[in-house]
């Protein structure tokens, strides 16, 4: 019971980093019709220039805010400058416009700050943590799923009570009725790429913490938050939370229950289990879990 | 054409006349800067009335509106000529918000509610250029006005009935406070009823100072609620008139009121009649 719970716990704090990733992917692609596969670059590029502003000497929280602004400000940048001229082309131009802009960010990382790992300082004591149901929780796991929290509830109440939420959700349902009634769309893609920038930087700097360092390849974890989005539903923001969250906790139960029992050639399969998964869903609900095939009635 | 445009000018009608508050000059519009699609048309609203805008398939209707909304950028569209002015305003070149701040408001064609929102967020996003504080009594008036949407303002709109979302479509126009609604066929596929149902809102709204100009291919039912009409074929305006000497005219009441004199249409003189009036016009 102890190791299941502890199990669960590390798999809530690591489905809480897939489903911030998640989410950003679903907002960008809901508002602008963009699958972003830079989004891992973003987290990447958000988590170092943490280390960096805790280099120099600012203090955590403000060095947190300031990483999570300045990669959702690059978002904004780049959704400006590169992909809003290719509205209305293809879907793969914009696709090969994304992977383009991830492998310049990629490069722009490893001139900057090499690739060698590095560590991510923590305000808290990373080997303490708390007792829950009489089973320890890392701080590190703790404030992941607090900060996440906040967080999703934060972009619940933006996209769901506010004119702002109902402005991007009118535009992720009909761009030109949303432009006839005079909201402004620019700004509301502007608005999805900051938010998912902030996300995918919190998301990096937390899973800089936990439970791989700073690296080039966290990149990747974008890949592995890819299944979260899908069985989600591309449409759907709270699928893509629900389905990060499971994905988290499915994945360390397998590591530690399944793994084992596969032996030796089950050592990786936690890490190719959300992609059977998805394989899976794809086949029998393309649209996910909760998105949807189109509300309407003529 | 020469005397059936001759009939009249809009304002001359039963309506109270005022000055225009729609004003367009001689427009043309290119698609993809290729098709040209409306070849000078010119055609006025005045304060206070409904004008009909009549026209088959193609004709160029909904490009009309589209370009008095600022939505031409988004279809590749280019106003090449002509002018339009809002209350002697400008209207080409402005964007879409802008437009609506003016007081012109429009119902697109086939309704185009939110399908995924709920009523009252349609009709919260068709007020999103507001800052002013009455927003939310103008939603209790829109309640008031459709009983209907006030039963269902939490349910998503894409399960309205289709008369229910066309009166959706209308009241969210209606959000932005318009003093010039534009209507875009809100009579399309709509049972009897719903249609006469539209056609008395549009009534009522025109008491309440709102002008209108109606598109429609229902000729009957536009031109019973209208002062003044205009017929448009292929991008230009081909009649116009007050609205019931049109109702009167024979080439009118045959071809868009399926009225022939004779009772029975016959296909080949309707395709004579079409090749003698464009070699006239
Ligand atoms: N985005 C576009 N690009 C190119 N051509 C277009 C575009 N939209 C409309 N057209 C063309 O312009 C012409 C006028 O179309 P429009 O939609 O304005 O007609 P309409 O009078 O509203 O017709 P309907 O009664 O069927 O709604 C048509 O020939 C149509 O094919
Ligand atoms: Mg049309």
């Amino acid at each position: 019971m102890q190791t299941f719970l502890q199990l669960l716990f590390a798999g809530l704090a690591l489905g809480a980093i897939y489903a911030l990733v998640a989410l950003g992917f679903v907002v960008i692609y809901r508002s602008s019709q963009v699958f972003n596969f830079a989004h891992g670059e973003f987290l990447m590029f958000g988590t170092f220039l943490m280390t960096t502003f805790l280099a120099v000497g600012l203090w955590w929280w403000v060095a947190l805010v300031l990483a999570m602004l300045a990669t959702g400000l690059l978002g904004v940048g780049v959704e400006r400058a590169i992909l809003r001229p290719m509205i209305g082309r293809p879907v793969f131009v914009t696709i090969i416009m994304t992977i383009f802009i991830g492998l310049v960010l990629r490069v722009a990382v490893i001139t900057f700050w090499g690739v060698g790992e590095r560590g991510m300082p923590t305000p808290w004591r990373t080997d303490g943590g708390i007792r829950l149901l009489d089973a320890p929780m890392l701080f590190n796991a703790l404030w992941a799923l607090v900060f996440a929290g906040v967080m999703l509830v934060g972009f619940y109440l933006l996209f769901q009570r506010s004119k702002l939420g109902v402005a991007m959700r009118a535009t992720a349902t009909d761009q030109e009725v949303a432009l006839g009634l005079g909201i402004p769309v620019g700004r509301v893609f502007a608005v999805s790429w900051l938010i998912a920038g902030i996300l995918a930087a919190l998301a990096g700097i937390f899973l800089g913490m936990f439970p791989r360092s700073v690296n080039i390849n966290m990149s990747f974890v974008a890949l592995a938050a890819f299944p979260a989005v899908l069985i989600g539903g591309l449409e759907s923001p709270l699928g893509a939370v629900i389905a990060g969250l499971s994905l988290g906790v499915l994945q360390l139960l397998t590591q530690g229950y399944v793994n084992p029992m596969l032996g030796s050639f089950g050592q990786n399969f936690h890490q190719v289990l959300p992609f059977v998964l998805m394989i899976g869903f794809l086949v029998v609900r393309p649209y996910g879990l909760f998105g949807t095939r189109e509300v309407e009635r003529v | 054409m020469p005397d059936r445009s001759a009939v009249g000018c809009p304002g001359d009608g039963s309506g109270k006349g005022g000055r225009p508050v729609l004003e367009i000059n001689n427009l043309e519009v290119v698609y993809n800067r290729a098709v040209l699609v409306l070849r000078g048309v010119s055609l006025t609203v005045p304060d206070g009335e409904v004008i009909a805008l009549l026209g088959a398939n193609g004709a160029g209707k909904t490009t009309l509106l589209r370009a008095l909304t600022g939505l031409l950028d988004i279809h590749d569209g280019e106003v090449t000529k002509g002018r339009a002015t809002f209350e002697g305003e400008d209207l080409f070149g402005e964007e879409p918000d802008a437009i609506i701040r003016k007081g012109i408001a429009q119902v697109m064609e086939r309704r185009r509610i939110l399908a995924d929102l709920t009523v009252e967020e349609n009709l919260l996003a068709g007020a999103y250029t507001r800052r002013d504080p009455e927003v939310r009594d103008d939603l209790e008036a829109q309640y008031a006005r459709f009983p209907v949407l006030g039963d269902r303002r939490r349910s998503v709109a894409g399960y309205l009935s289709g008369g229910e979302q066309q009166m959706l479509a209308v009241a969210r126009a209606l959000m932005s406070r318009p003093r010039l609604l534009l209507l875009d066929e809100p009579t399309l596929g709509l049972a009897p009823m719903l249609v006469d149902e539209v056609a008395r809102v549009i009534q009522e709204l025109n008491q309440q100072g709102i002008s209108v100009l109606l598109v429609e291919q229902n000729a009957a039912t536009a031109l019973a609620i209208s002062s003044y009409g205009y017929v448009m074929e292929t991008g230009k305006i081909v009649h116009d008139g007050p609205s019931e000497k049109l109702m009167e005219d024979e080439d009118v009441r045959e071809f868009y009121l399926g009225l022939g004199g004779e009772g029975r249409r016959n296909y080949r003189e309707v395709k004579h009649y079409r090749r003698r009036k464009r070699w006239l016009s």
